[in-house]
């Protein structure tokens, strides 16, 4: 592969293409956390009371944890002390269309390639999208709300259905549950917040598009949905965060809630800041999320594209706690450069013909480390429960890793499980057959991967799995040599 | 002492009382100076617990609560305990050796009590053809000084530590350069107690170049009825081209606990393969079972099957280390759980950054037979070079409900039918195993518990 070497290191040496500032005026908090701040926050936001105390609970929970330690990598220096918690646009006006949203924040969506305007007439996608921690424009709000839909910012979903999220914040993800968890709770800026009554399908995909701006600033998103009886809705969280020296948090959180009858499909695709060829800077995304299909048949699916991150740490979850539940996880992350993915799934089979679907593909290039880390666990009462899982890790060079780390605990002997992985590198006898039709050796790489991960974009959204197709050969163009 | 552990047990003191003993015994200095080290380490550690990742899902505390014994330094027998060792010794071989003999050349036989070679009831081969000798008359041989102590990892393992602390002898084997034993070796480890006691039993196996042993291990005991605690450590050095079939087969009685670990370091061209049989009886087996590939080209297969029983909690660690190229390993590991009792497997695969060309696999099927039985298992793969294949597969299941009333349909009764497919899951194991008086036994034991079950 001699001539492919070359234009390989080319790209390899390619900066990240989305990274870039925008220079809005920002309201932030001077760094540091304290019960103040969330005092602050909670007051900037207009909370009521009961959100308040439940912040400061997280916080106090916060302030007794510590940094866990079972982690496949070298946990990086955390000094929450030195992170901002709080930064908003200052235009806080709110928009009818998005004529009306300030020019250069749009200017940077289009540099990002998300045409706000024209996904709205073309793709028919109802775009929240979050600059920092507000957001800014809701698009297709309307015709949502003819359906009872409820789609909106965290903050704005507080002021109007407090009910609502009185109810479901934190059923899912306890204030306590992991110190990243705890934190967000704690200090979470804004988010998305999405209802679905009873017998409503969504008419769209909903997507939000998450971006990081602001030095310093954590970004700390609460993203709840729920899918009432018979609803139906799939939601896209996209994101990409401009360059910095300094590393990032974000410890997100996602809840979803499925009732009776009720499907969720929640897909990402997440091209964040991975840090410079020597590993300097980028995000780290630490990412709590959980789904539990609270009612009969409910169905949860979570599909993942990870191709950013200096680290990527996260495991959505599915909790099947309805009888005949069903819970899906497809994840293709990619690891290279000096870039760490310590992601995979914990599905918690509890009630009765509960089944589970696990699909991983890691794939690591440079020195990346790629790790699948998932958890099947059979309850004594989850009767005839399945769960397949396959997690297969594709190595691309020599000096990365793939390693599996799988935990399966089964308490119920009418429970079928399997398990299979496998670890190879990319076939050099299929660039070979490639090359001999007349394919470039770049062209094939781009091939074996999109079909090594093709059962996994199988399951995005149709616009998405374009640009994670596409996505995924820029990441690994040079990776191969 | 500070022992940072929480345990709440007697056994502390006397371990520390034991070591102060133990630590007289070697003749060396650079063994004190081990046996200070490992007891430090211990200390440091204490007893494993669950919040050690490694414990997880087995946790030994429960184990150590009884007011065990340490001090059972052997000595010579009385004619009463030397009646009753023999005796269990031949209700023992009827059972095995006795089908050792009726279809193969049979086998030697190594007898140990409590940790010290009984040459009566041994029958042993010839020195040109396997060397055995007790630690205390080997420790200045070349190949135990080269590998005693060095091949056990005592980093964060407080067992080998405390093993390694508290060992009062051992047994050495060695195959001389280019010896080939002609029958397999028997090795019956007899343990007699009259109270609790707590065991450090210890061997180093050495397989010099070019040669090739077989080793079938069973360990007995009497039927009193006391807690027995077993955490023996076994180093195995297999050097180039050598070749080393190592049988493991666990039974035992309620009140025995059986920890061990077995560290074997290979050398090029060379074949360790390792066979662990564990059936009901034992309150608890653990086996520990650490493979260091220390050369390319060279092959190393793991089988293991467990039966479990009551409540009985199996576990099974591997961890085979892939250091350079061209190295193979194949690991298979099948468990049939019944009642209340409890089965872990945790498997790891590291291939290192040299080690390309490397074919690894790993497999392990469970099936469950009662509704209190549960299964814990962690297949993992660590792998930092690209040009590998490796696998594993787990599955978790019970006896296929269509394929027992495909037999019943043919006038098999169930019981016979539930057998009769136990067996064929069994197989895929038992078939391994290269003497088959060995592998009649396994199938018959293994169609006994069935029957029972």
């Amino acid at each position: 592969m001699e001539n492919s070497t070359e234009f390989l290191e080319e790209i390899a040496g390619k900066e990240y293409e989305h990274g870039f500032i925008t220079d809005i005026e920002m309201d932030i908090l001077p760094p540091g956390l304290n019960e103040e701040t969330i005092h602050f926050i909670s007051k900037k936001k207009n909370e009521p009371e009961w959100l308040l105390e439940w912040r400061l609970k997280a916080f106090r929970a916060f302030q007794k944890m510590e940094l866990p330690a079972w982690q496949n990598f070298k946990m990086p220096e955390m000094d929450f002390q030195a992170i901002s918690y709080y930064a908003a646009p200052r235009q806080k006006a709110k928009y009818e269309s998005l004529d009306q949203v300030d020019p250069e924040l749009l200017e940077t969506f289009k540099k990002l390639g998300i045409p706000l305007s024209e996904q709205k007439t073309l793709a028919g996608v109802a775009v929240d999208a979050v600059f920092d921690s507000v957001s800014v424009a809701t698009t297709y709000k309307e015709e949502l709300k003819k359906l009872g839909i409820i789609f909106c910012s965290f903050g704005e979903a507080v002021q109007e259905h407090p009910e609502l999220v009185k109810k479901y914040l934190g059923t899912v993800v306890p204030h306590s549950d992991n110190i990243f968890a705890a934190l967000n709770a704690a200090v979470f800026s804004d988010g998305s917040f999405v209802y679905i009554p009873p017998g409503v399908r969504s008419p769209m995909e909903l997507s939000t598009y998450f971006r990081i701006n602001a030095a310093n600033t954590g970004q700390f998103e609460r993203t709840l949905i729920i899918a009432d009886r018979d609803a139906y809705v799939s939601y896209l969280e996209g994101c990409t965060a401009p360059m910095r020296d300094e590393n990032q948090l974000h410890a997100a959180v996602v809840e979803i809630v499925a009732l009776d009858n009720a499907e969720v499909k929640y897909s990402t695709v997440q091209n964040w800041y991975p840090g410079d060829k020597e590993g300097k800077g980028g995000v780290y995304n630490f990412v709590t999320k959980r789904g539990v299909c609270k009612g009969a048949n409910s169905h949860i699916s979570w599909t993942q594209v990870e191709t950013g991150s200096a680290i990527t740490w996260k495991y959505p979850s599915v909790i099947l706690q309805g009888d005949n539940s069903y819970g899906e996880f497809y994840s293709v992350a990619v690891a290279k450069g000096k870039q760490i993915a310590d992601t995979g799934t914990k599905m918690y089979h509890l009630g009765a013909n509960t089944r589970s679907r696990i699909i991983s593909k890691g794939i690591s290039a440079g020195n990346g480390q790629n790790s699948y880390r998932g958890l099947v666990q059979i309850g004594a009462k989850a009767e005839n429960a399945r769960n397949f899982t396959q997690c297969d890790s594709m190595l691309i060079g020599d000096r990365c890793g793939a390693h599996t780390f799988p935990y399966i605990e089964s308490k119920n002997n009418t429970a079928t499980l399997e398990h299979e992985a496998t670890t190879s590198k990319i076939g050099e006898d299929q660039i070979f057959y490639l090359n001999a039709r007349g394919i470039d050796t770049e062209k094939a790489v781009e091939l074996i991967v999109n079909g090594f991960a093709k059962e996994v974009l199988n399951k995005l959204p149709m616009e998405f799995a374009v640009e994670a197709q596409k996505l995924l050969a820029i990441s690994l163009e040079g990776s191969v040599g | 002492m500070i022992m940072i552990n929480q345990l709440e047990t007697p056994l502390y003191e006397s371990i520390a009382a034991k070591f102060e003993i133990a630590s007289l015994q070697s003749s060396s200095e650079a063994l004190q100076a081990l046996r200070r080290e490992a007891f430090n380490i211990f200390k440091t550690l204490g007893f494993p617990s669950i919040r050690n990742e490694e414990w997880k899902y087995t946790n030994i505390l429960p184990f150590l609560k009884e007011d065990y014994e340490l001090d059972v330094i052997p000595q010579e027998l009385t004619p009463e305990e030397f009646g009753k060792t023999a005796a269990l010794v031949a209700h023992h071989l009827e059972e095995l050796q006795q089908s050792l003999k009726g279809e193969q050349k049979g086998a030697y036989r190594l007898v140990t009590v409590n940790g010290k070679i009984n040459a009566e009831l041994s029958v042993l081969p010839a020195p040109e053809l396997l060397r055995i000798l007790p630690f205390a008359q080997a420790e200045q041989e070349p190949a135990f000084l080269a590998n005693f102590g060095k091949i056990a990892t005592l980093k964060d393992n407080a067992l080998v530590a405390l093993n390694t602390a508290l060992y009062n002898d051992g047994l050495y084997i060695e195959a001389p350069k280019g010896s080939v034993l002609d029958k397999p070796l028997h090795l019956v480890n007899v343990l007699l107690a009259g109270g609790p006691v707590f065991v450090q039993p210890r061997h180093l196996v050495v397989i010099q170049p070019n040669a090739s042993v077989e080793i079938i291990e069973t360990t007995i005991s009497d039927d009193a009825g006391h807690a027995l605690f077993v955490n023996g450590v076994t180093e195995i050095a297999v050097g180039e081209n050598a070749h080393f079939h190592h049988y493991d087969i666990q039974t035992g009685r309620k009140g025995m606990r059986f920890v061990q670990r077995v560290e074997a370091t290979q050398q090029k061209h060379s074949n360790y393969s390792n066979y662990t049989f564990t059936l009901p009886g034992t309150d608890l087996v653990r086996n520990n079972l650490v493979l260091h590939l220390n050369a390319p080209e060279l092959e190393s297969h793991l089988y293991g099957l467990y039966l479990s029983a009551d409540r009985q909690l199996v576990d099974n660690h591997t961890e085979v280390h892939h250091k350079y190229p061209h190295g193979e390993s194949n690991q298979l590991y099948k468990g049939v759980l019944l009642d209340q009792s409890k089965a872990v497997f945790n498997g790891k695969i590291y291939v290192y950054q040299d080690a390309q060309k490397t074919n690894a696999f790993q497999q392990s099927n469970n099936i469950l037979f009662s509704e209190k039985a549960s299964v814990n298992a962690k297949p993992q793969l660590e792998i930092f070079a690209d040009d590998v294949k490796c696998s594993h597969g787990t599955t978790i299941g019970q006896i296929n409900k269509d394929a027992l009333f495909y037999l019943q349909t043919r006038g098999i009764g169930e019981q016979r039918a539930r057998n009769m497919m136990v067996n064929a899951f069994a197989f895929d194991v038992t078939e391994k195993v290269k003497i088959p008086a060995l592998r009649t036994y396994l199938e018959k034991l293994i169609a006994a518990k069935m029957d029972n079950a």
